[in-house]
């Protein structure tokens, strides 16, 4: 369970306190219909290639996770110890759906699945993420992605 | 998880996103959420299965049909009951718990830990070896099970600890060996013909207070907790044992 309420009293207590950023601005970008989209999944679960460099700090960078990327080749290396990872030891589509992705674009219910994908690790402060999250714009741009799925762990 | 979602959007790129704490979703407003009341590390709610994975996915993808937003929508199911175990079968069984009887030759306390440790996983490194043989992968990342059981029982001895190639701190190394570890464990249990954990819970509680892996981690816990070294009492304090199992 991920109600508050349920946790543990160290849990609700930690993650109660964790600072929450606040926006003065609401931005909405409009795109296509669902059927045309173009979707990229991006994770907060410090996942990455197995020989791409595991995530050692909170200093807001990502990994890149190519579209032909398998439950083979996918790690995880998030620094916190505090949420589930049997989930993922059984199934990477838990925190990484890909193959659910793609079984949607060859119904034709979303357009098509992006050549590229991307992780960040979550523990991270936001504004650390960022200046690399306005980056990977640029590149998900290049890659016609108009539909990202933000997943977290 | 929010904030990404708002810095993508002030560069044009639409986006939806799966939120496990309602309560920081709400603060944040991003523009599109679909919350989930699914245990964290599981954004997608079960593993293996498609048909319930596929409906958290779509109903996040579908919060692009709004005209506007910020948009934050419940998703309606929760995972199924995590029933027990009723089949008799009993994570509790496979641990190898440590003796604190007094052996012919005195022992440490940490000798006592290390050597129930070493049986331990002996007995379960037949499960993962099948385990593994039979996906073809493991989830284990940088430390094979002898590597991660080497590199912890040196700690916890004080011997001199051999780093791998590509990791920079006792400290990282620490970190990533626990986990591995972890992984291990959990890939022999998951071999095992018997396996039907349908609560996570389940294994986290029996990991760290059955098994004797979960004492040694809790050992290097303590050790580094009392070191001069900041990383290592950083990675003791926060990064080896889960705040709610500590």
């Amino acid at each position: 369970m991920a109600r508050i309420e349920e946790m543990p009293e160290s849990m609700r207590s930690h993650l109660a306190t964790l600072p929450c950023p606040t926006f003065n601005t609401k931005p909405w970008a409009k795109g296509p219909a669902l059927a045309q989209r173009r979707v990229a999944i991006i994770s907060t679960a410090g996942l990455h290639r197995r020989n791409d460099r595991p995530f050692e700090g909170m200093t807001g960078d990502y990994r890149v996770i190519p579209g032909d990327c398998t439950a083979k080749d996918l790690v995880m290396t998030h620094i916190s110890t505090n949420f589930d990872r049997t989930g993922f030891q059984q199934d990477w589509n838990i925190a990484f759906p890909l193959d659910r992705l793609r079984e949607l674009a060859a119904e034709g219910l979303v357009g098509s699945v992006a050549d590229y994908h991307y992780s960040f690790m979550g523990a991270t402060p936001p504004e650390e993420m960022e200046s690399a999250a306005r980056r990977l714009a640029t590149l998900l741009k290049g890659d016609q992605v108009d539909a990202a799925l933000l997943v977290p762990v | 998880m929010g904030a990404l979602a708002h810095y993508l959007e002030v560069e044009k790129i639409p986006t939806t996103h799966i939120s496990l704490i309602r309560e920081h979703t709400k603060i944040i407003q991003p523009p599109r959420a679909l919350w989930v009341p699914f245990m964290l590390g599981r954004p997608l709610g079960v593993p293996d299965d498609s048909a319930f994975q596929r409906r958290v996915l779509l109903a996040a993808l579908k919060l692009f049909d709004f005209d506007k937003g910020p948009v934050l929508v419940d998703f309606p199911e929760d995972t199924p009951d995590n029933a027990p175990n009723t089949d008799g079968s009993s994570l509790t069984d496979l641990a190898c718990p440590v003796d604190f009887s007094t052996p012919a030759r005195e022992k440490t306390e940490a000798e006592k830990v290390l050597t129930a440790f070493a049986h331990e996983m002996a007995q379960f490194r037949s499960w993962y070896d099948l385990g593994l043989e039979r996906r073809g992968y493991s989830t284990v990342v940088s430390f094979s099970p002898d590597a991660a059981m080497g590199l912890l029982s040196d700690f916890v001895l004080g011997n001199p600890v051999q780093l791998p190639e590509n990791i920079a701190s006792t400290a990282m190394a620490l970190r990533f060996a626990a986990q591995d570890l972890k992984a291990v464990y959990f890939e022999a249990v998951m071999a095992r013909p018997d396996f039907s954990m349908t609560d996570p819970a389940e294994f986290t509680d029996w990991f760290w207070h059955k098994t004797a892996a979960g004492s040694v981690l809790r050992l290097v816990k303590e050790m580094c907790l009392s070191s001069n070294d900041q990383q290592l009492r950083m990675t003791g304090g926060r990064l080896l044992v889960p705040l709610d199992q500590a």
